[in-house]
């Protein structure tokens, strides 16, 4: 993995769109570019429903792109879905455990079907107990675990097979403020091993102690993307707050005079309508277009 | 996502490790295992155990009550006499003794309401001759009131007794007057009553037997031996054969429903309960293919539903072998292996069809909820096909080998019966086994279906209401407007009459609805129900179309009626007679069965429901959808068949032109070329086209169906969905 020079992770003119009746067609995720490094921390920043979550299930392979082109580790997200799968892990709120299985068998399980040569199973789950801790309760059902030992369990599950990329979906959601410091924590250390993290959050300190480089995204757009001292520079500001208000305020100001008040629904309390609506009706367009 | 690369397709650990931890998590699920296996075990052996006890109780206590009855009428002492021979005799012919059985005759003074009352349990009017012929002429005339003079109707059990009276009475030789009678007067509700009135009775004509042999030999009665012939009957069939005959029938639906219910219990689970606890995402997220999660669940399926009915046949074998519960009489089976085998093999395609339609139950439901109230009408589905051994006059060899499930159920029958036909079960085998495959596959494409998997669609729709909600609310609509129309045609057919009824259902229910739902989501009119004039083109199309498209329906049904559910004649007539309207005149007829339908139906069916439907699936799935529901919407089940094909064609038609118009007059001249030229007597009622005339009706048909695609509407909002398949 030789930072700088091969990207682990390509998103070109990715674009998401999901058909909405009273709508029209949505672009949830409308023409994003980004790259990503091994070794490197890469944060989606944007409010709920921006389409980070989106993107991410994208590259994820969960949805499928309507244009663009990712790549994780050299391998297509639409023509090799598996090979992406294999190397990568993703941890989101709504990727829950199994509750009838133990911790350990959790982590057995994620490593063989993600495919990690099965002799080297037992020293992996071993090697996962011991750094995450999880030894005095691997035994006992997840449902009976703590929401502590849970998220344990789940950022090992999440790396079971040793995928070469992360992604991290909001996953401080719901955490509470030890726990969020904690899988702070071990992002930083997964980091600093050499992997590829992508991290999405609309918590700005977060994003600011965290990430090595940030992409700001609105309303399915990339607008803005480098390091905090990059983002510092172009536009003054010295907190990412204000530097996120201030790309947000100008594109909005260039918007209203084009689009009107279409983005009423994307408010940041809307609990992430905008891509609810899109699973609801991209089916039908999809269907549509494999019948035609 | 279909996959491209078949990684994996040789490497089975994937696989085999999703299996073994579905079966793991399965077994940890102690209640689900206590209520779902372990029940039913005990269950149902205890209840045919007590309800087994039950009844031998009830017989000793029959047999142990003493029962009280009273006499009356003028010939009471004469009737006394009888009735104590009578409990004197015993029936020579009986394999065991009768038990002794207690009659005491009881002093009270008002009888009749004392057998009401239940203080008696059997009352005997002894009559004189005069009085007992009285009787007989009343019962024959109140019987004839009853039944009516129609001749028909002599099937009913009340005129044919009635009319053995009138025989008896009108034969001169009967010498009505001059014999006395005994009326036994018992309460049918009663078992002691019910059970005083079979022993006295019983007694009472073999008492009399008795007594007409001995007038007969003390008379020196004639009879020559030649003139007497003693009937026996025996059956050349094998105990086997009669329990095959037996079991071929009950063996399938028996098995299907055990699998159907024990392969539930992982289904359940597998995908649906996976959404909602959120962990297939963590699945779908994983190196495994969607194959092999596929493969792996219907395996766990496949296992535990097998398991499931081995359990519990083994279980009922116990409880036969043990002698605690009683085989039916003569159900003792030596299966060859041959017979095994072949069972064997029948019963594997049904084993995967049945897990690929539960597993695809699951990876259409969202929810636990959602998968159980599904459950119930695939059951049913699953379940008519297997009982197709029962249809009298089904045969070996015929096209039902075709059809999935019905065809593995006869084979079983036949495998069991006689013997194996392989080239009828590899069929059958073949066809349910298909089946399974195909469902399969759409259990795989389920697992892509962004609407199915994601979790966090929070219902967008539902926020923003109107429209948008219509195409998920569209089925239980007419969910509700089918149930509405069924009871409408089920409990007030009769008060309405036919004109009634097609007001009601096509005004009422029909545009009615369609209204609503317009009103109520808001719907674009125009749009919605595709008001756009075609090209001229479309209208010779649609004048040609339709009778094609009814000679090819006719041909299609007369083709299925014949060779795959060969329908009892009788069946079919009975259902002609229900359907036509003998009280409408050629006027009425036109507007009633050809003019209203085709604007009412079509506006709901072509216009409404299509709108909602189409959003949600292309077109091909659109057209079969629209024309079953509209299908099941023709209560008679033989008319369901031929109106779901018309209402295909006339989905597609929609489809193809972007138009109600063509469709309204499509419909109306099918209606009309279907009943008119039969009430004008141009054509006999049992009249049938040639058979040569489907080929070239299928011909014409696809003419019109692509001018109506080329002539169709202007392209308006949603030409993209409405697009003809090309």
């Amino acid at each position: 993995m030789s930072a700088d020079t091969n990207p682990t992770v390509q998103v070109q003119g990715l674009r998401k769109t999901f058909y909405d009746e009273s709508r029209g067609e949505v672009n949830a995720v409308d023409g994003i570019d980004f790259d990503c490094h091994a070794g490197e921390v890469f944060g989606l920043l944007g409010a709920n429903g921006a389409g980070k979550t989106t993107t991410l299930r994208m590259l994820s392979t969960v949805l499928r792109p309507s244009g663009g082109r990712a790549r994780v580790m050299g391998h297509d997200v639409v023509l090799e879905p598996e090979a992406v799968r294999r190397s990568l892990g993703f941890y989101s709120a709504s990727t829950a455990l199994y509750p009838r299985l133990t911790g350990r068998e959790t982590l057995e399980f994620f490593a063989r079907i993600n495919r990690f040569p099965p002799d080297r199973v037992p020293a992996r789950v071993e090697e996962l107990v011991d750094r995450f801790g999880i030894r005095e309760y691997e035994r006992a059902r997840v449902e009976k675990l703590s929401s502590g030992m849970q998220q344990k369990v789940s950022i090992a599950r999440t790396i079971a097979h040793d995928p070469p990329v992360l992604i991290f979906d909001e996953p401080t959601v719901g955490l509470d403020v030890l726990n969020a410091l904690e899988m702070v924590r071990v992002i930083r250390d997964l980091r600093d091993e050499g992997k590829t993290i992508l991290f999405s959050s609309h918590i700005m300190s977060e994003v600011e102690k965290l990430c090595d480089r940030i992409g700001i995204i609105h309303r399915g757009r990339m607008l803005a993307m480098g390091t905090l001292d990059e983002l510092r520079d172009l536009t003054g500001e010295h907190y990412l707050e204000d530097i996120f208000v201030h790309f947000v305020t100008r594109t909005e100001g260039l918007e209203s005079a084009t689009l009107g008040a279409t983005g009423e629904l994307e408010a940041d309390d809307g609990g992430r309508p905008n891509a609810g609506a899109g699973h609801a009706t991209d089916q039908a367009s999809e269907s549509r277009e494999e019948g035609a | 996502m279909t996959q491209r690369r078949p990684r994996g397709s040789r490497d089975l650990s994937v696989l085999a490790t999703i299996f073994r931890y579905e079966l793991r998590m399965l077994l940890r699920d102690t209640r689900t295992i206590l209520i779902a296996v372990v029940a039913p075990l005990v269950i149902l052996p205890a209840w045919i155990l007590i309800s087994n006890r039950v009844e031998r109780s009830e017989e000793r206590r029959l047999e142990q009550a003493e029962y009280r009855y009273a006499v009356t009428g003028s010939q009471a002492t004469w009737a006394r006499e009888q009735i104590a021979q009578a409990l004197e005799w015993e029936d020579p012919d009986a394999e065991e003794p009768a038990g002794r059985i207690t009659f005491v005759e009881a002093d009270v003074s008002d009888p009749d309401s004392a057998l009401r009352a239940g203080e008696l349990q059997l009352l005997v009017e002894a009559l004189s001759a005069e009085e007992f012929a009285a009787v007989l002429e009343e019962e024959v005339a109140e019987a004839r009131a009853r039944s009516g003079p129609s001749e028909e109707d002599a099937e009913s059990e009340e005129s044919s007794a009635a009319s053995e009276l009138e025989r008896l009475l009108d034969d001169p030789d009967f010498p009505l007057g001059e014999v006395r009678g005994l009326r036994l007067l018992f309460r049918a509700q009663s078992d002691f009553s019910r059970n005083a009135q079979d022993q006295l009775e019983g007694r009472l004509r073999g008492l009399r037997t008795v007594k007409r042999d001995s007038v007969f030999r003390t008379r020196g009665f004639p009879v020559a031996a030649e003139a007497v012939a003693v009937v026996e009957d025996q059956d050349v069939a094998s105990a086997e054969k009669v329990a095959g005959s037996f079991l071929g029938l009950v063996m399938t639906p028996f098995l299907l429903v055990l699998m159907l219910s024990g392969g539930s219990i992982v289904a359940a689970d597998a995908i649906s309960g996976e959404k909602e606890r959120g962990t297939l995402e963590t699945l779908l997220t994983t190196a495994a293919t969607r194959r092999e999660i596929v493969r792996a669940k219907q395996l766990a399926v496949i296992v535990v539903g097998l398991a499931v009915a081995v359990v519990n046949v083994g279980n009922l074998a116990i409880y036969f072998g043990l002698g605690v519960l009683d085989l039916p009489q003569g159900l003792q089976v030596g299966l060859r292996a041959g017979q095994t085998l072949a069972l064997l093999f029948l019963f594997l395609p049904l084993a995967v069809l049945v897990s690929s339609a539960l597993l695809f139950l699951s990876g259409v439901s969202k929810t636990y909820k959602e998968y159980q109230i599904y459950f119930f009408p695939l059951f049913i589905t699953f379940l008519i096909p297997s009982l197709a051994p029962v249809l009298p006059g089904m045969e070996l060899r015929s096209v039902i080998a075709f059809v999935p499930i019905a065809g593995v159920a006869v084979a079983v029958r036949d495998v069991l019966l006689s013997g194996v036909d392989w080239l009828f079960a590899s069929i059958a085998f073949a066809s349910t086994g298909l089946a399974g495959v195909t469902m399969a596959g759409w259990v795989e494409s389920s697992l892509s279906n962004e609407r199915l998997i994601s979790r966090s669609e929070l219902d967008e729709a539902d926020l923003v209401g109107g429209a948008a909600l219509f195409p998920r609310h569209v089925f239980q609509w007419f969910l509700g407007f089918w149930v509405l129309f069924f009871v409408v045609s089920l409990w007030f057919g009769d008060q309405l009459g036919v004109r009634g009824q097609i007001l009601v259902n096509l005004v009422g229910i029909f545009f009615g609805g369609s209204l609503l739902l317009l009103r109520r989501y808001r719907l674009p009119v125009r749009e919605a129900l595709s008001l756009r004039m075609p090209r001229p083109a479309a209208w010779i199309a649609t004048v040609v179309g339709a009778p094609s498209a009814l000679l090819l329906g006719v041909a299609l049904a007369n083709f299925v009626n014949t060779y795959i559910f060969p329908v009892p004649e009788e069946i079919l007539r009975a259902f002609g007679e229900s359907l036509s309207e003998p009280a409408l005149s050629l006027g009425q007829l036109v507007l009633f069965v050809s003019v209203m339908p085709g604007v009412f139906e079509e506006i709901a069916f072509r216009g409404v429901l299509l709108h909602g439907v189409r959003k949600r699936m292309g077109p091909w799935a659109t057209a079969l959808t629209v024309g079953i529901i509209f299908g099941f919407f023709h209560v008679a089940l033989f008319r369901i068949a031929p109106t779901a094909f018309l209402g295909v064609i006339l989905a597609g038609v929609v489809l193809l032109s972007r138009s109600l118009y063509p469709v309204i007059l499509w419909h109306i001249l099918n209606n009309a070329m279907s009943t008119v030229p039969f009430q004008l007597g141009w054509l006999p009622e049992d009249f049938s086209p040639p058979l040569w005339l489907a080929p070239i009706a299928a011909v014409t048909l696809a003419g019109s169906l692509w001018v109506l695609w080329k002539s169709a509407a202007p392209a308006a909002v949603h030409g993209r969905a409405a697009g003809p398949p090309d």
